[in-house]
């Protein structure tokens, strides 16, 4: 408790930095990927090229800003400090980063000696990470939905990457699954019992706080993260038990309770009391809507199944969900985060005796609005692709790479930005 | 019952309310009413700290002995908050729309962690150790919040 809320327990920048400017990576090449892979990678959601692609964003883009941003915002949201939080992200980020990329390798090729190395891997890694959050989190009494959401967020991650090592074991060939089926709810503890709660437990704060909007109201946030729980673990035992009825109703319970999210926070985001429109609240508008949209498509195909099976549904399905709606909500924190983190390390080195520049002078807004374009531009090629592959894969591929490669590129210029920063603190604190 | 978190949460959010009214002067280009909103902005926040650092933090030191932890921290972000709203005060005189708000981001990311921070953690662990001087803590509180 001594300790609680001291800056030197702060995670240095570099801890959550490097997960931010590696994420980008592998969004172009996801991107790249698609281009390469053209109309071959949509034939269907099993092909080698989407399977690859899905995981490149997945664990390459989406674990990796998730875990980069736990690793930050655990002391600050729940007073909650990581043991040597650097060495902690040095290690989470080096197993994320191979573990994604063997992965990709393994299902591109078909190759099942990569594919068990990467779930080894990875699986160690999330483990590793697990372990290192609990012990930070033990002891932390769950006094607001967020401390409450990420601990539950936690036990999706375990979830889902179990789930993942028996995949990828089972196509190794040490034993047999029903992969299909495993792999939809893989997919649902994954965005849904660990990427949307985590999402919700954070939104709950920096909704509010981004955006000045009234908060979420207490009984919703404190419900949403253990309904949504509740739903996998009844889709999972359904499954167990080979009924497909229950597992389409807690399929389609999760769907609700995602558009429901969604809903309440447009509503807040309408009474916002911030003057302006930034490229935050624009991404946030957007995969709000993104996600909606596919979640009703998930609805319906818990009531009617084959529509599971029309041409396109699935892809078009995971493009709205994964990059129209998770991404652009994450791209829009990065771009609030990446500034703020800057401007506090400034201003923390510059011991308030030397000021830090505005965020919006390390981090400037057209250069945000020109990528946010090109990313929507990307997406819009994306899922015309699902339908014209043979024309638009390769030109959605190369906007979407170009897109992130645009985002890590604005992320750069504000670290550079912070550098140079940095450099003058040093000389003026040695001057003066 | 009125809790230390209570009151306080609910003084943090009137600050909030404060901001939001200078930053739609702003926006409406309003230079002058934009200052004078921002400047009750100020003096709600300044009259904030004021209670927080004369009252609330030296009983916290005083009962539980850290005088180093999560006050001190609270204190360096103050000072870091008032610098922010100077260099606002600033923006605003001098009719710069744009500097004010790169500053206002800050300032509303700054002021919100600080505040989560402190509705969290601190007035938490205030409520918790100094529940037998409640009243008296509060009454004090009251009455320095409402001296702007």
């Amino acid at each position: 408790m001594q300790a609680l809320l001291a800056f030197e327990n702060a995670p240095p920048f570099t801890a959550p930095l490097r997960f931010f400017l590696t994420a980008p990576l592998f969004g172009v090449l996801a991107g790249l990927l698609v281009a390469f892979e053209g109309a071959d990678l949509f034939a269907s959601r099993w092909s080698p090229g989407a399977l690859a692609a899905t995981h490149l964003i997945t664990v390459g883009f989406m674990l990796q800003i998730m875990l980069g941003a736990l690793i930050q915002i655990l002391p600050v949201v729940a007073g909650a400090n990581l043991k040597r939080p650097l060495l902690v992200a040095r290690l989470v980020h080096v197993g994320l980063s191979t573990g994604a990329l063997l992965l990709a390798v393994g299902f591109l090729f078909e190759l099942p000696a990569f594919l068990g190395g990467a779930a080894a891997l990875l699986g160690v890694t999330v483990l590793f990470f697990l372990a290192a959050t609990a012990a930070a989190l033990a002891g932390v009494p769950s006094t607001s939905p967020t401390i409450r959401g990420i601990k539950l967020a936690l036990v999706g991650l375990f979830c889902v990457v179990g789930l993942g090592i028996a995949m990828a074991l089972a196509l190794a060939g040490a034993w047999s699954l029903s992969l299909p089926e495993l792999a939809d709810l893989h997919a649902g503890w994954g965005l849904g019992g660990w990427a949307a709660v985590l999402l919700a437990a954070l939104a709950y704060v920096v909704v509010p706080m981004f955006q000045l909007t009234p908060a979420y109201p207490a009984r919703s946030s404190w419900w949403f993260p253990v309904a949504m729980l509740l739903m996998l673990a009844v889709w999972s035992v359904a499954l167990l038990f080979e009924q497909s009825v229950p597992a389409r109703l807690a399929q389609f319970g999760a769907a609700l309770l995602g558009i429901a999210f969604a809903m309440q926070t447009m509503r807040l985001q309408a009474k916002r009391r911030r003057a302006r429109p930034d490229a935050t609240y624009r991404y946030w508008q957007f995969g709000l809507i993104a996600s909606v949209l596919a979640l009703v498509m998930l609805s319906v195909v818990a009531w009617w199944p084959e529509a599971g099976e029309l041409p396109g549904w699935s892809l078009l399905f995971g493009i709205l969900l994964v990059a129209g709606g998770f991404l652009p909500f994450m791209t829009g924190m990065l771009y609030k985060i990446v500034p703020f983190l800057s401007w506090m390390h400034l201003q923390n080195y510059g011991q308030a005796r030397i000021p830090a520049p505005a965020m919006n002078k390390i981090l400037a807004e057209p250069g945000m609005w020109r990528q946010m374009l090109a990313y929507f531009l990307a997406l819009a090629l994306l899922l015309a692709a699902v339908f014209f592959p043979a024309r638009l894969a390769c030109p959605a591929g190369l906007v979407f790479a170009v897109a992130n490669g645009w985002l890590g590129w604005n992320l750069l210029g504000a670290i550079k930005r912070y550098r140079s920063h940095f450099a003058d603190i040093t000389l003026k604190l040695a001057t003066s | 019952m009125t809790t230390i978190r209570s009151f306080m949460t609910d003084d943090h959010r009137r600050c909030d309310d404060l901001f939001a009214e200078a930053e739609q002067a702003v926006a409406k280009k309003d230079f002058e009413l934009a200052q004078a909103a921002f400047g009750h902005f100020r003096s709600a926040m300044l009259a904030h700290f004021a209670g927080e650092e004369n009252t609330l933090f030296p009983t916290f030191e005083a009962r539980t002995g850290m005088s180093m932890g999560p006050t001190q921290v609270m204190r360096m972000e103050h000072v870091q908050l008032r610098s922010l709203m100077d260099d606002g005060m600033a923006a605003l005189q001098a009719g710069n729309a744009d500097d004010y708000l790169g500053l206002a981001d800050t300032l509303v990311i700054m002021m919100q962690q600080h505040n989560m921070k402190e509705e969290n953690i601190l007035y938490p662990m205030c409520d918790q150790h100094l529940s037998d001087e409640l009243p008296a803590v509060l009454e004090r509180l009251e009455s320095e919040l409402s001296e702007e």
